[in-house]
């Protein structure tokens, strides 16, 4: 088992600085001069600062950050479409940084693959030579990949669109082809470059939910970009913070949820609908013991709202937490409206008085 | 005319005489060699007056009024002379690196000047217009390629206009097979495109006319790589242009998802970038047949057959009808190579 607890990717130590003399400036940073320090003195732009994250094997990792935090800089280091300054990437433990022009091209064509926030798409291809990429740049023919092809087009909702050209379909559906493209290629790892930010809100609900429904078939180690925190919390396995190309917190969304340590994610955090994305056992007390007059049962995984809709807002209730049908815990309706407010509630008082 | 009064002849003060005895360079620039003396000289020697340059008539301190000041100093006819001397001597050393290069050049003009003219006229007017429909899928397009060249053999121009034809196809041809591939080179390296961007800005500016020049003394005026050379270096430029502007303009985006799946150089230039920049490389295209259409009837100057023959005819001899009836040709010839280029080009766009 220790196979699947290993991480798919590791980061260790990454740097990357733009601008003329990286190394010297590298040497700067490392001795603690700051992002604005380094670009006021030496023109150089401190890009990502010492990142370490673990992807797990078959699980979302997602890297949020709003823009200018170096989280796309971060993805395109895994593919390497971007040199370090310093650091590793460990994919399935081998440095790629080690690699030959010959194996990152097998990496980037077997082993990874990547959708983009702007689709890029092929536009003189058709939507299924679109799909059809990585096969067709590893040499093999139109008739040899269009099943495959076919399959997963068809898979991500496209029946029947093989023969259109992109700029025929919508934004929505051009993504799809940009799935179906990495999917296709049958590779492990699934880069995601904000795919879903330059879609309207619906649709990208509907393609949150596709995303999460492909991952339930196929627990392919996906690391996926986004500035948008509920997207991130839907999608994400371990959730990583980035803010101005270092990591600010990372680890399991609830608990970042219910433990920020910084007050630049309380930030984030204050503007979510807290109900809709904390679960039950992220606010549960643990405990074997039965409660007294328990309402019902809950599962440790359902979200706040779905119980505050169920208890009809009667904060007197009692709830038995379940797992596999087995108690794991007790939630007092009492416990889960306190939990609505943001941990920062001492903060936000001394905040009202300095206002004042 | 004011000549003699500020062109002093030789026993005469010079303007500049002050410069060079200020300097203490008198004796270095000695006594008139009897060199050249231009026709001012030769006037102000025969007038008699008083010479008196007033400060209105200060001549720019040019080579020729240096010249009249120190006799050391070259005219600047001698510079043009110089220039001249100097290509007729690395002429020979030039011919034999150019003649064999350029000698495909003409092998191909004879070729298709003589298909263009041995086929006859009802196999060449359908096979130019299956051609078109080729091209552009448009009958349209298809009537007024028949129609314009039936309206130049009924007047009798129909080999004049083969002629030219033949010529544009051909520098035309060899300027894509040329200016693509330079035009890569320029969209894959800056300092490729920083060296090759004044050359193409003079090919571009030069006036045709000087091309001309230099390539008479090169070659014999019965070769036809002469005026083939002119042309293709006068039409060439647009299309390296919009290749490099073409390669250079497609979406990064995209270019980095063809890296993220792999492609090597050679895949992403076949499959990616090429099909992306093909607009404006056809957009090259037509310029550059445009271009050579231009300098086509210019070339006749040296011997270049076709429409052009009849313009300087028209020139020469002051015929004013055969003049304007080439003319007309030209513009009718310029016409259907505009639209079927662009047809052309539509067609790749609507993709």
């Amino acid at each position: 088992m220790t196979e699947q607890n290993t991480p798919k990717i590791s980061v260790r130590g990454l740097y990357k600085i733009f601008g003329q003399d990286p190394q010297t400036a590298l040497a700067r940073v490392k001795d603690g001069m700051t992002k604005a320090e380094l670009l006021s003195e030496t023109n150089h732009v401190l890009g990502l600062n010492d990142i370490n994250v673990d992807m797990p094997r078959g699980k979302t990792t997602v890297i949020m950050g709003l823009s200018g935090s170096g989280k796309s800089t971060l993805i395109r280091h895994l593919n390497r479409l971007i040199e370090p300054t310093a650091g590793e990437v460990l994919v399935e433990g081998e440095n790629i940084l080690a690699y030959s022009e010959k194996q990152l091209r097998d990496l980037r064509q077997h082993r990874m693959s990547m959708v983009f926030q702007k689709f890029a798409l092929l536009p003189h291809r058709s939507v299924l030579e679109n799909a059809g990429l990585a096969p067709s740049v590893d040499g093999k023919s139109k008739r040899q990949y269009e099943a495959e092809a076919t399959k997963w087009l068809d898979r991500v909702g496209l029946e029947g669109q093989g023969n259109q050209y992109p700029a025929q379909l919508s934004g929505g559906m051009q993504q799809r082809v940009g799935i179906a493209r990495a999917l296709t290629s049958n590779s492990n790892i699934m880069l995601m470059d904000e795919a879903f930010s330059a879609l309207d809100p619906l649709i990208r609900t509907d393609m949150q939910n596709l995303l999460i429904d492909l991952q339930g078939e196929l627990q392919k180690t996906v690391v996926f970009i986004t500035h948008d925190l509920d997207e991130a919390l839907k999608l994400a396995d371990h959730l990583v913070i980035l803010k101005e190309g270092f990591v600010v917190q990372q680890g399991e969304p609830q608990q970042i949820l219910m433990n920020p340590n910084d007050p630049y994610i309380e930030d984030f955090v204050a503007d979510i609908n807290r109900a809709r994305v904390l679960r039950v056992r992220s606010v549960m007390e643990k405990t074997d013991v039965a409660p007294i007059e328990a309402a019902g049962d809950v599962d440790h995984d359902a979200t706040l709202e779905s119980l505050i809709a169920a208890s009809g807002g009667d904060t007197t209730l009692r709830y038995r937490v379940t797992r596999n049908g087995a108690q794991v815990g007790v939630l007092h309706m009492r416990t889960l409206v306190r939990a609505l407010v943001p941990t920062g509630g001492a903060e936000g008082v001394a905040l009202a008085q300095t206002d004042a | 005319m004011n000549e003699g009064r500020n062109s002093p002849g030789k026993n005469m003060m010079a303007t500049y005489d002050f410069l060079f005895d200020s300097l203490g360079l008198r004796g270095w620039c000695g006594e008139d060699a009897g060199g050249l003396s231009s026709m001012a000289d030769l006037l102000g020697q025969t007038s008699d007056k008083e010479v008196s340059v007033s400060a209105w008539d200060t001549p720019f301190p040019s080579l020729d009024a240096l010249h009249d000041a120190c006799y050391a100093i070259p005219q600047s006819r001698e510079l043009t002379l110089g220039l001249e001397r100097g290509f007729l001597e690395i002429k020979d050393g030039l011919k034999i690196v150019v003649d064999p290069i350029t000698q495909p050049l003409s092998w191909a003009l004879n070729n298709a000047l003589w298909v263009m003219q041995v086929v006859p006229w009802w196999i060449m007017i359908p096979a130019l217009m299956l051609i078109v429909w080729f091209v552009g899928r448009s009958f349209k397009l298809v009537g007024l390629v028949a129609a314009v060249f039936s309206f130049l053999a009924f007047v009798d121009y129909y080999d004049y206009t083969m002629q030219t034809l033949a010529i544009i196809f051909v520098c035309a041809i060899i300027c894509v097979l040329l200016g693509v591939p330079i035009g890569i080179a320029m969209s894959r390296s800056d300092r490729v495109q920083r060296v090759m961007i004044p050359i193409l800005d003079m090919l571009q500016t030069l006036p045709p006319f000087v091309y001309l020049i230099p390539l008479i003394f090169l070659f014999s005026v019965t070769e036809p790589k002469l005026y083939g050379i002119a042309i293709i270096l006068y039409a060439i430029v647009p299309v390296v242009r919009l290749t490099d502007l073409g390669i250079r303009l497609v979406d990064k985006e995209v270019i980095e998802a063809a890296d993220a799946f792999g492609m090597t150089t050679r895949q992403k230039l076949l499959r990616v970038e090429i099909p992306l920049a093909l607009p404006n490389i056809m957009a090259g295209v037509n310029q550059t047949i445009m271009m050579s259409l231009a300098m086509v009837v210019i070339a006749s100057l040296v011997s270049a057959p076709g429409l052009g023959v009849l313009v300087l005819r028209g020139i020469r001899n002051l015929e004013l009808g055969v003049g304007l009836l080439s003319g007309l040709g030209i513009v009718l010839l310029a016409i259907i190579l505009d639209r079927v280029t662009k047809a052309a080009l539509a067609r790749i766009n609507a993709q």
